[in-house]
């Protein structure tokens, strides 16, 4: 909780990114090729919140980035199929 | 003993795993990533190739639709719109013709336009209009959908529009069996002003789909009554491809969740000082995923 409350300015902002994904989610039910767009825009905008975050504290690395990478790609890939299959 | 210590190795951090769940490693991310492709891939080949046991089992009622409709356009304060017999035949048949052409679309790929199956059952139009539906388990998620769209919504609600029709068909379309709903809404020609400005009907224009001003009178092509309209309502045994999709999606996304706050937790409680990206963030991100998968339902709109 202590490393959490450290970081709570760059929490807010990724919330934030996630907040407006679901929203757009909900408002635009109707239309599936941005929902794909939005998909895309808050898996990319997570993978650089990761960079920037561990880059300002100075633990970036290539694993780290490679991490990110493959949860955004996790969520993405769910995404699309479910996207695609409804 | 050993399927203890295998998914202790899997859930936990520990020395075997350099203190990091193993789940969570990069190699088995990037291996849950193609897993999951793959079985999506399984899902499409049996859809092509495999038994016919994919599809959207529905029960759609053409009244209910109508019903719903109007239901909604008497809330609007608008007048209901009366169901009419043609329409619906004509509707019927443009359903029809996407599972005998296997082709989702208002516009057919040859080119044939919706308002085509009006005049060929002799409705002879002023105003027409085509909203279109598939994979719906019932007709209220099927109207919410239309209302949720801007323009379906315009069309549901179109003072314009007088008369209704439904056409409810089943059938395979791209190896999925799916039951589709065509709504046809009309205003028959005879029943406006027959010297209404041009001008004007061009700017009441239908959405989603342009609806020309009949200025002549239609030539009557009666086309075949569509044989593609199954009994309705009837049980049948069908795996939904997005049901299945879904359920391995939540299923996958919650033992992540679980295993990062399991890792998380012990992680904190043992101050080990590792590299790796934010668990808080993973969790959120995840978490994201999660509701998604949630929110979504199945069923098109066009």
């Amino acid at each position: 909780m202590k490393g959490i409350s450290k970081h709570i300015p760059h929490y807010m902002v990724l919330f934030g990114i996630l907040a407006a994904g679901i929203l757009a989610f909900l408002l635009f039910s109707y239309d599936k090729g941005f929902q794909m767009i939005v998909a895309t825009a808050v898996a990319l905008s997570y993978v650089a919140w990761g960079i920037v975050h561990h880059s300002i504290h100075r633990d970036l690395y290539l694993s780290v980035v490679i991490e990110y990478l493959a949860v955004a790609s996790l969520g993405l890939v769910i995404v699309f199929s479910l996207i695609l299959r409804s | 003993m050993k399927f203890i210590h295998r998914v202790a190795h899997l859930i936990f951090p520990r020395e075997s795993n350099n203190q990091k769940a193993k789940l969570l490693h990069n190699s088995s991310l990037t291996l849950i990533v193609f897993a999951f492709i793959f079985y999506q891939l399984g899902i499409t080949f049996l859809s092509r190739f495999g038994p016919n046991v994919l599809g959207f089992a529905a029960n759609i009622s053409p009244d209910e639709v109508v019903r719903l409709t109007n239901e909604k356009r008497t809330q609007a304060g608008l007048l209901p719109l009366s169901l009419n017999s043609t329409l619906s035949q004509a509707a019927q048949a443009k359903g029809a013709d996407m599972l005998n052409k296997g082709y989702w679309a208002h516009v057919a790929p040859d080119g044939t336009q919706p308002w085509v199956f009006f005049t060929n059952f002799g409705y002879k139009y002023r105003y027409a209009g085509e909203n279109l539906a598939r994979d719906f388990a019932n007709p209220q998620s099927a109207v919410e959908a239309w209302m949720n769209s801007p323009s379906h919504k315009e069309n549901l609600l179109s003072p314009k529009y007088k008369e209704i029709g439904i056409g409810v068909v089943e059938g395979n379309l791209a190896g999925v069996d799916t039951t589709i709903i065509v709504e046809f809404f009309g205003t028959k020609y005879a029943d406006t002003l027959p010297v209404a400005p041009i001008a004007e009907a061009k700017a009441v224009v239908a959405t989603p789909i342009a609806t020309p001003m009949a200025t002549s009178v239609p030539t009557t092509t009666r086309i075949m009554v569509p044989t593609a309209n199954l009994s309705i309502g009837e049980p049948r045994i069908l795996v939904s491809p997005f049901n299945v999709t879904k359920s391995v999606s939540l299923g996958i996304v919650g033992i992540l969740l679980f295993v990062l706050v399991l890792d998380g937790f012990f992680v904190s409680r043992r101050r080990i000082a590792r590299i790796g990206g934010r668990t808080f963030a993973h969790l959120a991100f995840l978490g994201m995923i999660l509701a998604i998968a949630l929110i979504l339902k199945a069923g098109q709109i066009i």
